[in-house]
């Protein structure tokens, strides 16, 4: 499980441009929209296309991103639960 | 165009292919170049940015942001009231980058960043939310007059708004995939391309360079005002550059002879860069005739890095050698008359007075 | 802003998937009938999925009507402005000696040419007589040469807004003494560029958009070109005909808050619609009709419901309005001319017209758009489009009688 959010951390950085964030500033609770991270719609949409293409799986829905992207961990086990 | 209300001018700040961003820099030292695009010098964004919204930003939108700030900072302010800005082709990196992503992915999951970063007023619209400015947000995009039309707007506005103060500019980006168009197009120098671009026996094409420059400007004149844009005009084709720039003299009250130093466009382009020599023979004989584009290369707006560099002119009251292309140094430098044209068209006008 | 120089409406030109000139618009929306259909012309994998507003019109047939050789570079955009302008400006001698202005607007330009040819540019010689195309002003300048303006020529890019602030534009020059006479407004065709770009931000409906509606989720682009000329009012009075209408007001701001979105409670354009009333010098009970942006996306409608209930108060005292992009499709930087066309139109026949795919009113608003074609007393046209970048903008038409 931890290998996956590892994986997380490094694919966020890269897919949203966090120049400087490094993989150790990343904690898989931390949420990752508002107060935490910062990250905005736009981000929420750039994540729903990384969880097609590296994952496989396809969100019709942006609000139902909202749940699933909340934090490292809850994307984590969203992918384990539904990863083709 | 009749004569109309100037805007004064209290900031200005320029990102180009030269270290304009250097405090104080004017021409006195320059960066050379052989190659054929060349992109602008970028400053630390970082200092005037922060890194959350710096991440997603293409270049147009640094460049626009970073000296928009700067010419803020000069002008001792935080906010304005309007955002007018003029680009060629907008956010075209991103616009590249969608398209690419569509002719390989159409009908999968595309990356929905580049599509929203290639909308043309992206420059405006991050000002705007730097600036939480909620006020009137403009941009023209017209080729190579998209700076003209943001600063005749911002001239109608401020005659509309007496008490506001606004922000304008002109920013352009190369593309990478564009640049080969613009090639095959027969659009650029292919022989021997450089900067500074020599004008003299000079050869077919253009050097294709990018850059932003954005002004504080408001209707009312302060005692540290860097000077004011009294007039703009622009015409999108002519075959007498000589009446045109006659006529706008005219209508603005002037002789050719009132003007004291001539910024003209050359920019080692030998199709069209007769243009400016017949205007000079016409018109400015012995006049100080002061060039830009050879040293900052060619895009849409760089005439605004123009009204920069005149602005300058009127402060230091003398002309750098490398700007000056002909006459000597005037005795005084209280008016600047601008005239460029890009490929015979998009000829356009802009005083600049103390 | 004041507004001392009144403006008038002497000329409008509209084609859109409703009809190909301004007649036609007007029988479609007389007959709630709308063009929303499949893809017909563009190659792309979503044909057959999303729906879209179409000008019935190849490329080749829009070169045909207007003339011009198919040798010639005119991007589909052009090639609809040429005929909507035309349209325009049929009772109009832009060689009279007044001083003629264009202020046109895209947000496509040239991108349908430029994505057609994109590798095929590197690889033979045969289309690069499309490269000069791609930029947004290329196409102005071509309008201009067959128009014969001259005086003044520039085109606006504020997404969604564009053409409303190429109205505006003309307007306020007007009003400034630099011009006498403005030919404004705007274009977008079709483009797999535009139709990706909006499905990849999750806005783009399957099936028909239902603007307002609790269950709206997106909206459907459609491709159209619309002019109007504008005069100051006493060269107008000059012609045989009485104006078309009154631009009596403009107003524009910047939401400023987010790229793309707006911010929920709509304050960029609860902004431009007082600023438009206020230019207008009318109460907002004025207004007979709202010619609302409406694009049907989850948050359009609600910023948009949102500061109309600012204005109003609440959701009774909010006039008749409606969204017509069920009819036409959004069409982008053509949606604030296509909508003047409409609100005018509005404004001539005294009738509303309906906001179709209807059933029920946003929870959170209670607001109810008008859903059927029926007549009232139309005085005062207000017409909102709201864009990308927070630019949103409101024109207030009146009838030629006020």
């Amino acid at each position: 499980m931890s290998e996956l959010t590892e994986e997380l951390k490094a694919k966020i950085i890269a897919q949203l441009n966090l120049e400087d964030v490094s993989v150790d500033d990343l904690d898989a609770q931390t949420p990752l929209f508002g107060d935490g991270l910062g990250l905005d719609s736009i981000d929420a949409l750039e994540l729903i296309v990384m969880l097609d293409k590296s994952y496989g799986i396809k969100l019709s829905d942006p609000k139902e991103g909202r749940k699933v992207f909340e934090t490292i961990q809850t994307m984590a086990d969203f992918i384990e639960a539904n990863r083709t | 165009m009749p004569m109309s209300k100037p805007i004064y001018i209290h900031g200005a700040a320029g990102i180009s292919i030269q270290p304009t961003t250097e405090p104080g820099y004017f021409f006195d030292s320059i960066l050379r170049y052989t190659q054929n695009a060349i992109p602008a010098h970028d400053p630390d964004y970082k200092v005037l940015i922060p890194a959350l919204q710096l991440r997603r930003m293409n270049k147009s939108m640094r460049m626009a942001i970073f000296t928009a700030q700067r010419a803020l900072q000069e002008a001792g302010r935080t906010t304005v009231n309007a955002v007018i800005t003029g680009s060629g082709l907008g956010c075209l990196r991103d616009s590249e980058r969608f398209v690419e992503s569509l002719l390989t992915d159409e009908g999968q999951s595309l990356n929905p960043t580049p599509f929203i970063q290639s909308t043309h007023n992206m420059a405006a619209a991050a000002i705007a939310l730097a600036l939480k400015c909620n006020g009137y947000n403009m941009t023209y995009v017209n080729n190579a007059n998209s700076f003209e039309s943001a600063v005749l707007d911002s001239m109608v506005y401020l005659d509309e708004h007496p008490d506001d103060t606004l922000l304008f500019g002109g920013v352009d980006e190369l593309g990478e995939r564009t640049t080969q168009f613009w090639d095959l197009a027969g659009y650029l120098k292919k022989q021997a391309p450089a900067i500074p671009t020599p004008l003299a026996n000079s050869t077919p094409g253009e050097i294709a360079a990018e850059g932003a420059t954005f002004f504080v400007a408001s209707g009312k004149p302060t005692p540290s005002a860097m000077g004011k844009i009294s007039a703009v005009a622009t015409c999108h084709e002519t075959d007498d550059s000589k009446a045109l720039v006659s006529r706008f003299l005219r209508e603005n009250g002037l002789e050719a002879g009132a003007i004291d130093a001539v910024l003209m466009g050359y920019n080692g382009d030998s199709r069209y860069d007769y243009i400016y020599d017949d205007l000079a023979q016409a018109l400015f004989m012995g006049a100080s005739i002061v060039g830009f584009k050879h040293l900052l290369g060619e895009y849409d707006t760089v005439t605004a890095a123009g009204v920069a560099i005149s602005l300058r002119l009127l402060g230091e009251q003398r002309i750098p050698a490398a700007l000056q292309l002909s006459g000597t140094q005037p005795k005084q430098i209280a008016r600047v008359l601008i005239y460029t044209q890009r490929r015979g068209r998009n000829h356009g006008l802009i005083l600049v007075e103390r | 802003m004041s507004a001392p120089v009144r403006i008038a409406v002497s000329g409008m030109g509209a084609i859109s998937a409703i009809g190909n000139d301004v007649p036609s618009n007007y029988q479609s929306l007389r007959s709630s009938r709308h063009g929303i259909s499949h893809i017909q012309q563009l190659d792309t994998p979503h044909r057959g999925k999303l729906l879209v507003g179409e000008v019935p019109l190849s490329n080749a047939e829009l070169l045909n009507r207007l003339g011009i050789h198919s040798a010639e570079a005119y991007t589909r955009s052009t090639l609809l402005a040429l005929l909507a302008v035309k349209e325009a400006t049929a009772d109009i001698d832009v060689a009279d000696g007044h001083r003629t202005g264009l202020i046109s607007a895209t947000t496509v330009g040239g991108m349908d040419a430029t994505e057609r040819f994109y590798d095929d540019y590197l690889e033979t010689k045969s289309h690069r007589h499309f490269i000069a195309t791609h930029p947004c002003g290329y196409g102005t300048e071509q309008l201009a040469r067959h128009l014969g303006v001259t005086d003044y020529v520039t085109t606006i890019s504020t997404a969604c807004s564009s053409a409303a602030n190429a109205i505006m534009l003309g307007a306020r020059m007007i009003s400034a003494g630099r011009l006498d006479r403005a030919i404004v407004g705007g274009t977008d065709c079709l483009s797999r560029f535009t139709i990706n770009g909006f499905n990849a931000l999750m806005i783009y409906t399957d099936g028909h958009c239902s603007p307002f509606d609790e269950h709206r989720n997106g909206l459907n682009l459609g491709e159209a070109a619309a002019y109007l000329v504008l005069e100051r009012a006493e060269l107008a009075m000059g012609r045989s005909k009485p104006p078309l209408a009154y631009l009596s007001g403009y107003g524009h701001a910047n939401d400023a808050f987010h790229q793309t979105a707006s911010s929920d409670n709509g304050e960029g354009a609860y902004l431009a619609m007082k600023q438009a009333l206020e230019v207008a010098g009318l109460d907002a009970n004025a207004v007979s009709y709202i010619n609302a942006h409406g694009t049907a996306t989850p948050n359009n409608d609600l910023a948009e419901g949102n500061a109309l209930l600012r204005i109003y108060g609440s959701a009774e005292a909010v006039p008749q309005f409606s969204s017509t992009k069920a009819f036409t499709g959004h069409t982008l930087a053509a949606a604030g001319a296509i909508e003047a066309v409409f609100s005018i139109l509005a404004l001539q026949y005294q009738q509303i017209f309906a906001n179709l795919n209807f059933t029920e009113p946003i929870a959170a608003l209670g607001i109810v758009p008008q859903t059927t074609l029926v007549s009232a007393a139309v005085g005062h046209v207000l017409s909102n489009s709201f864009g990308f970048g927070g630019n949103c903008s409101s024109l207030l038409f009146s009838h030629a009688h006020e």
